[in-house]
Parts: structure tokens; C-alpha cells; sequence
């Protein structure tokens, strides 16, 4: 009979160290998360920043192009007064497209690439463009794995006695998964 | 009647199993390919051993478990190397100094000596590998004497390494680059939070934006699946036994000189014999795993440049690229071989070496990466 009590204590001592183990891994995966989130943010700030100097530098060379250009700096503007993430959101993306628009059209000007300050302005912005994808994939996989861990058995049973929600994934807005037009006259 | 061995003609040509995926030559019993582990049986499906196997190939989380396991078994292996090659030579420098002790009744007596000399190479080795561990990518990075770089200087280089950190979740790797014209790449350092990355000119000079993006994706894999402290540590301790072995044929050369024959009879000779024969073949041993371990990590770190890429055409245009390089690289050094993402001593005609390769023909490489782009 003793062994029964030996099991039992066990148990009692057991269960609680498991339930530490797998709800310090939930706040390591949920702090992930939110690392991740603020990673975005800052790749997005720093997108901000730099729109004004291309478009300074490259406003001479454009001047048929007026048009796009004030969409770009509208829509940086835009972005940068969000006060929501739904806007921003919405913000981010209007910026992407006419960024994406902009870039196309650079193209047509040979002038601007010979430019040594234009191309390693492009250089900053097409590695910030790719950051900001980079961090949201990464903020997906973080979102991902503690999904995994609040949904699954056990540890969605400490995750329930805790609170732990999960995160939402970042969705690509619709105006960027466009591909900009380009206008060949 | 003569029964000499069997002329190599005689022999069924079916006794070697090719490998389909790799064409490596397989023992004819074997039922996975001891180079890829692709299943050489037809039937590989109904065995649920072989079916695990393959499963596992594409599994990266569990590729990168069983990787970690094989390493730490690794270092117990080689520590013990140097426990038995302590005490062959501690016994024989007993039997050579004062012949049999008075108790012992044959050769195979307890040998204080040997234990004390295991213990000393068993402590030689943990500090060793301690040392590795704390300073292993500072000695690695002047091995390969990389020079550290500044966003100033290599703007380009920078922002990629820094997508590839965000892509990955880690800080950044501080970047160096080798002033040659050979095409390689490397990483080292004690954990993701620090690491170092060290590409050469050549690949700057001829590789474009997502090519760059992928090997460096591929050294980012290394870092975020820990191979490189296991890699540095390894090294080092691998460089510790032949350095040992190196030294004992030296000391048994010498005291076999000095000392007057017939001391220690026949005994002594055998002993001589097995530490001669183990002080040989230890380092080839040790060499021999060092690169069975670095062969899997290359094809990981490769599909964890897929993952954080998710664009394999870069990185299989980058190797064929390097594939392609007759560029020799003036200043490889043997330690530090394993790290690169080619080998360094590549002689060109990777197929003569399967069993001392540190890495995967390139063709193999990049015919994985375009499955895996096909999932």
C-alpha cells in the first residue's frame, strides 16, 4: 500500500511542475508575438523616414510624374497619422502600391539609376520593403506557434485557466496583393 | 585445389546497390542509401522503420532535434577517444619506464599510470572544449582571417543579413568579409544572440540580391539551428586528438629509441603495436564523424533558407553558381572546412570522395531544393 502513497505524492508534486513548464512556454511564445508585432512597427517607421528623401531627390528628374509622386507622399502622410490598426493597416498598404508604382515608373529614367544618392536611397527602401515583409512573416510563424501551443492538448488547458487568447495573423491588405499597373505608352 | 580471392570480374554486379537519387554505390543488403537516405528497397512503404525514415528527411523541427542529439553523443564519443588513447599511453610508458609491476601476473594488469594519464586527457578535453565553447568564433574568425565590415562599407551586405535576422527572429550577426576571389560563405559563434557571418569578395562581386539573400539564408540556418557552437566546439576537440595522437607517435618514437630493448618482452611489443595502430586511427575516426555530422547540416541549413527565403530559386541559382566557380580559395584552412557552405578543398570532381566529403555534391543540393519547391 506504502508504494500507492509514494505514487501519489509524485503526482501532486508532478502535475504542478508540468503546468510551470508548459505555461512559462506559453508567456515565451506570447512574448514572442509581441516582439514581433513591434518589430513591424518599427520596419514601418522607418519606411516613413525615408519616402521624403527619395522623393526629394528624385522630383527633378520626374517632372511628368507630379502625380505619382504627391500620391506617395499623401500616402506615406496617411500612414503616418493612423491612429488605428485598422487604418494603418489600410494606410500601409495605399503607401506599398504606390510605392510599388513609383519604382516602375523609375525605370524609365536611366538619368536617375546613374544617380549615385538615387540608387542608394532604392537600395534602403527596396531592403526596408523587404524587411517589413520579412517581420510580418516572421510575426505569422510566432502567431502560428502560440496558436499551436493555446489550441492543443495540454497546454490549451493552462492556456484556458490563464487567458492566453490567440493571435491574429497578419493578413495582406488587398490593395498590395495587386500587382501596380504599369502604364507603357 | 586453389582458392584464391575472386577475380573483381567474377563478382555479380548486383552486390552494389546504386542509389537512385545520388548514385552512391550501397552494400547490397542495405535498405536506405547510407549518403542521402533515400529508400534503395521498392517496397519501402509497407517497412514502417524505412517509411519513418523518409518522413523524416523533410521533417525540418525533427531533423533539427535529431541533429542536436547526434552532436552531444558525438562529443561523449570523442572525449572517450580520449580517455582509452590516455591510458594506452599512460600503460605502455609504465610497461616502457619500470616493466611489469611485482603483482601483476600477465600484461593486462590494472595500469595506475594509464588511469591517471585518461584523467588528465579526459580534463584536457572539457577545458578544451570549454574554451571552445566560450571563445571558439573569435579563434574561428582569424583562422579564416575575415575583417569585420560597417553598413558604411557594405551597405548592401548589411541590409541583407539584417532581413535575414528579421526573417529569423534573432539579432543581427555581425558581418565580416575574406578578401578573396573564391565564391564560400560561412557562419560561426556561441549562440543566435552571438554570431558572425563571414562571406568573401567573390560572392559579392558575382552573386545578384536574391542569390546573396539565400546563402545567406542558408548561414542564418546555421545559426538558428545551433550548428554553429556544435560546429566550433567539435572542431576544436577534433583538433585536440590528432594533436594528442600526433604527440604520443612522437614520445613512443623516442623513448623506443633511448630505452634498451627486451625490458618489457613481448608484452611491451603488443602494446606498442595497438597504441601505434590506435594513435592512427583515431584522428581518420575522428575526421570520419566530424563529417557525417557536418553532411546533414548542410542539407537543414539549406531548407531553413527555403523556409525563411521562401523563395528557393535564389539559393539554387547561387550554388550552381558556385558549382560552376573554378576559383581556388588561397588560405582555407582544414579546421575550419566543415563551416562553409562549399567546402573550400572542393577538388572538382566531388563524386571520387563520398566518405570524407564535410558536404553533399552540389547537384544533390540543388535537386532537393527544386522538390522542395515543388511541395
Amino acid at each position: 500500500m506504502e508504494i500507492f502513497g509514494w505514487i501519489i505524492v509524485a503526482l501532486i508534486v508532478g502535475i504542478p511542475l508540468w503546468g510551470i513548464l508548459l505555461y512559462n512556454n506559453l508567456v515565451g511564445l506570447k512574448n514572442q508575438v509581441k516582439n514581433a508585432w513591434r518589430q513591424i512597427d518599427v520596419q514601418l517607421k522607418r519606411r516613413h523616414d525615408l519616402i521624403p528623401n527619395l522623393v526629394e531627390v528624385v522630383k527633378d528628374y520626374m517632372s511628368y510624374e507630379q502625380e505619382t509622386l504627391e500620391k506617395v507622399i499623401q500616402a506615406r502622410n496617411q500612414a503616418v497619422s493612423a491612429s488605428t490598426p485598422e487604418t494603418a493597416i489600410a494606410a500601409e498598404g495605399l503607401l506599398t502600391g504606390a510605392m510599388g508604382k513609383l519604382f516602375a515608373l523609375m525605370e524609365n529614367y536611366p538619368d536617375l539609376k546613374a544617380n549615385e544618392n538615387v540608387s542608394r536611397l532604392m537600395e534602403e527602401l527596396s531592403a526596408t520593403e523587404n524587411k517589413i515583409s520579412f517581420s510580418r512573416q516572421f510575426y505569422n510563424d510566432s502567431a502560428m506557434a502560440l496558436n499551436n501551443g493555446v489550441e492543443s492538448f495540454p497546454s490549451n488547458i493552462v492556456a484556458g485557466m490563464f487567458g492566453f487568447k490567440q493571435a491574429t495573423y497578419f493578413e495582406v491588405p488587398e490593395a498590395e496583393t495587386a500587382t501596380p499597373a504599369v502604364d507603357l505608352r | 585445389m586453389f582458392t584464391g580471392p575472386v577475380p573483381a570480374e567474377h563478382m555479380p554486379e548486383s552486390s552494389r546497390t546504386k542509389c537512385p537519387e545520388c548514385d552512391a554505390s550501397n552494400g547490397s543488403h542495405a535498405r536506405s542509401c547510407a549518403q542521402c537516405g533515400a529508400p534503395l528497397v521498392a517496397n519501402w512503404q509497407s517497412s514502417p522503420r524505412l517509411r519513418d525514415k523518409v518522413l523524416r528527411r523533410t521533417d525540418f523541427m525533427a531533423a533539427a532535434r535529431a541533429n542536436q542529439r547526434s552532436t552531444r553523443l558525438l562529443i561523449i564519443a570523442l572525449l572517450a577517444i580520449l580517455c582509452v588513447l590516455g591510458y594506452l599511453v599512460g600503460w605502455s610508458l609504465q610497461l616502457a619506464g619500470q616493466g611489469l609491476p611485482e603483482s601483476a601476473d600477465t600484461i593486462w594488469f590494472v595500469s595506475r599510470w594509464g588511469i591517471f594519464c585518461a584523467l588528465g586527457l579526459f580534463s584536457i578535453g572539457v577545458l578544451w572544449s570549454w574554451i571552445a565553447f566560450r571563445s571558439g568564433d573569435r579563434i574561428v574568425l582569424r583562422l579564416t582571417g575575415a575583417s569585420e565590415v560597417t553598413p558604411g562599407d557594405e551597405p548592401l551586405l548589411h541590409n541583407v543579413v539584417e532581413e535575414m535576422a528579421i526573417a529569423a527572429g534573432i539579432t543581427r550577426p555581425r558581418v565580416y568579409v575574406i578578401e578573396t576571389e573564391a565564391l564560400n560563405a560561412f557562419a560561426t559563434g556561441m549562440s543566435p544572440a552571438r554570431s558572425a557571418i563571414g562571406v568573401t569578395r567573390g560572392l559579392l562581386d558575382s552573386l545578384n540580391r536574391e542569390e546573396l539573400q539565400g546563402v545567406i539564408g542558408h548561414e542564418m540556418g546555421h545559426i538558428v539551428n545551433w550548428d554553429i557552437r556544435y560546429a566550433t566546439a567539435v572542431g576544436v576537440i577534433v583538433g585536440l586528438i590528432v594533436l594528442v595522437s600526433d604527440g604520443a607517435m612522437r614520445a613512443l618514437y623516442f623513448s623506443g629509441r633511448s630505452r634498451n630493448s627486451g625490458k618489457g618482452g613481448a608484452g611491451s611489443v603488443f602494446l606498442m603495436l595497438a597504441l601505434v595502430a590506435f594513435a592512427a586511427l583515431a584522428p581518420a575516426f575522428a575526421m570520419l564523424v566530424q563529417f557525417a555530422v557536418s553532411r546533414q547540416r548542410e542539407f537543414l541549413a539549406d531548407a531553413t533558407s527555403v523556409r525563411l527565403t521562401r523563395h528557393p530559386e535564389g539559393l539554387m541559382s547561387a550554388l550552381d553558381k558556385l558549382a560552376h566557380s573554378a576559383q581556388p580559395f588561397k588560405g582555407a584552412n582544414r579546421a575550419t572546412q566543415h563551416m562553409f557552405i562549399v567546402n573550400p578543398f572542393r577538388n572538382f570532381r566531388e563524386k571520387s570522395s563520398r566518405l570524407y566529403a564535410t558536404h553533399p555534391p552540389l547537384e544533390l543540393r540543388i535537386n532537393r531544393l527544386r522538390n522542395l519547391g515543388n511541395d
